[in-house]
């Protein structure tokens, strides 16, 4: 962290690589809703006005594949960069579930019924994050095995019957609409409409975000690094 | 033998006095009698070149009981005005009285335009002799109405008319599930115009044709999906919906042509029911069938129902899956909602404390 950036009381929260990373995920996973969806709910209007905009079905599908495959790419770095990176290591070991979270996420509950006092002081990473990041990576996992399957019909036919892809194509489908919906439901409030960040978390853009907003959102991340004499 | 005297007295009597009596265009009725030197000969006949017999016999009575029994020859066959024929004699024209606004009283319809804007009527224009012209389907003496059973395009005989052409298509239909019904006489099976049209045949290759392949799946719904004409048989009718809902339904209908139709499946002239072996869709024929498209199809692809509906519970794993993801949707959109403003009231009370 500069020492322009300690002066503004900015902290850095996502490098450039997680930005690159984000914002690939953004615009692909916006691809391959507005190319899916509009498959999924041909019947309407909309949906009709979309895929001939996307160049009619065929064309529609090829879009979809590309951003399907580019996608994946970004899946596999990530997942190596969590694996193996210095800066990815440390990450991930913040991002995995523990037992505290649950704990974090019934305080916040009773904080927020009134029932507990205190409200759950986070690190760098509270079960909402959590929740968001492992489920949109189970999420999208489910979607591209169900993906590639279909894709390559006449492959996964030798191994499996016809029964299996109509799964697939359901499973490809509702998993789709679940993820779109936590996406908007979720995510978008978490990081645009949270009374905390509205109208939007600049980090994503930026990587950095108020030292103040740290202290009151993940007061122990802000606390640590206070302690490495960083803040 | 007083009785047959009196009937011969009559009928001299009549055949002497009838014409005198509903008095007719002098120059034709002679003209039927010319005629009839020749042609009312049975043995009037005559060999073609390529070996086929032109039978030429007709009498006065060809045409009775006909549309046009009160026709006589020259009506129709204006063009003979010599005999013997010092040329053949062209074919018939029936436009010469069946147009519209005509003063015979002959039927007046568009028919004969459809007839020539269809894949018919454009090959007697590109100079086709083969092609048929009216009187090919409809008949040429015994020309009854349509309606009439006995008529050359009556449901019962249309298909025969149109296999004297089309032997090989004749005689798939005759052995597949339309075939067979019409033959025992079920009223609401298609013949072939029921698919093609009547005058309005178009080649398949044309978008105009009912048969094009984007259209195929709107003509056999006409029939296959109402409830009225399928119940009698037991037949399912959400056939075609969930077709229309499958990868091949939805690229047919965004204008695909390669992609599989109702008859790329289940057969064109030859759709036999699926316990049929013959059938094109019997699970054992579905490797074969769907691998016309998918190289290397394997019985697989007939393990599970083909047209399958995720909305009802019949469909099993299937129904039971989508139920599972629509509920969790559900209840994740509830539970985020309820989070949400939970968190945004407990938001607010944090800022009142820290104050």
């Amino acid at each position: 962290m500069s020492h322009a950036d300690l002066a503004a009381g900015k902290v850095i929260r996502m490098s450039l690589l997680f930005r690159i990373q984000h914002l690939l995920l953004t615009v692909l996973l916006t691809v391959l809703a507005v190319t899916g969806f509009a498959l999924m709910y041909h019947g309407n209007s909309l949906a009709q006005w979309l895929i001939r905009l996307e160049g009619g079905v065929q064309n529609r599908g090829i879009v979809h594949r590309v951003a399907a495959v580019l996608l994946m790419a970004n899946l596999v770095y990530h997942a190596f960069y969590m694996l193996f990176s210095r800066e990815g290591k440390p990450e991930l070991r913040q991002l995995f579930f523990t037992k505290r979270d649950f704990d974090d996420f019934f305080q916040s509950l009773r904080y927020n019924l009134g029932t507990a006092k205190e409200y759950p002081r986070f690190g760098k990473y509270g079960y909402k994050e959590k929740f968001q990041y492992w489920g949109a990576t189970g999420g999208v996992l489910l979607i591209a095995m169900s993906g590639f399957m279909l894709w390559a019909e006449e492959f996964s036919m030798l191994f499996f019957p016809k029964f299996v892809l109509d799964l697939a194509l359901i499973i490809h489908g509702y998993q789709g609409l679940l993820g779109f919906v936590l996406l908007y439901l979720w995510h978008i409030y978490n990081v645009h409409l949270h009374p905390s960040v509205f109208p939007m978390n600049p980090s994503w853009i930026t990587g950095k975000v108020s030292a103040e907003w740290l202290r009151r959102e993940h007061p122990l991340e802000y606390e640590k690094l206070k302690g490495e004499g960083l803040l | 033998m007083r009785k047959f005297a009196l009937t011969a007295i009559l009928v001299f009597l009549g055949g002497a006095f009838l014409p005198g009596l509903a008095p007719r265009d002098a120059s034709a009725s002679i003209s039927l009698e010319k005629c009839t030197l020749c042609h009312g000969k049975p043995e009037f006949r005559k060999l073609l070149v390529d070996g086929q017999i032109r039978d030429l016999f007709a009498t006065g009575d060809t045409l009775a009981g006909s549309v046009h029994g009160k026709k006589v020859c020259t009506d129709c066959h204006f063009d003979v005005s010599e005999i013997p024929h010092r040329e053949r004699p062209k074919r018939v024209t029936c436009t010469h009285c069946h147009f519209k606004g005509n003063h015979e009283g002959a039927p007046q319809s568009d028919n004969v335009l459809a007839y020539f804007d269809s894949a018919h009527g454009k090959a007697i224009a590109r100079g086709n002799t083969k092609a048929p012209l009216c009187q090919d389907c409809h008949g040429s003496h015994a020309i009854l109405k349509a309606k009439d059973p006995g008529s050359k395009v009556a449901r019962g005989n249309v298909a025969e008319t149109c296999g004297k052409c089309h032997m090989e298509i004749y005689a798939q239909f005759k052995g597949s599930i339309h075939g067979t019904a019409l033959a025992k006489g079920i009223a609401e099976v298609p013949s072939c115009p029921g698919c093609h049209g009547e005058h309005r045949i178009y080649s398949r290759n044309d978008p105009k044709s009912t048969i094009y392949s984007t259209h195929v799946s709107e003509q056999c719904s006409k029939c296959h999906s109402s409830i009225k004409i399928m119940g009698k048989f037991g037949i399912e009718t959400e056939q075609v919906a969930t077709y229309k809902e499958s990868f091949h339904g939805v690229a047919n209908q965004f204008g695909s042509r390669t992609v599989a139709n109702c008859s790329s499946c289940h057969g064109v002239h030859d759709i036999r029911p699926p316990d049929d072996p013959l059938s094109m869709v019997n699970p054992k024929n579905v490797p074969k069938t769907c691998g016309k498209c998918h190289p290397g199809a394997n019985p697989n692809f007939a393990v599970g129902k083909i047209h399958v509906d995720a909305k009802k519970k019949e469909s099993g794993i299937i129904y039971w899956t989508a139920t599972f993801f629509k509920w969790l949707t559900i209840c994740t959109m509830l539970a985020l909602v309820a989070h949400i403003f939970l968190d945004m009231y407990g938001r607010t009370r944090r800022l009142r404390g820290e104050r």
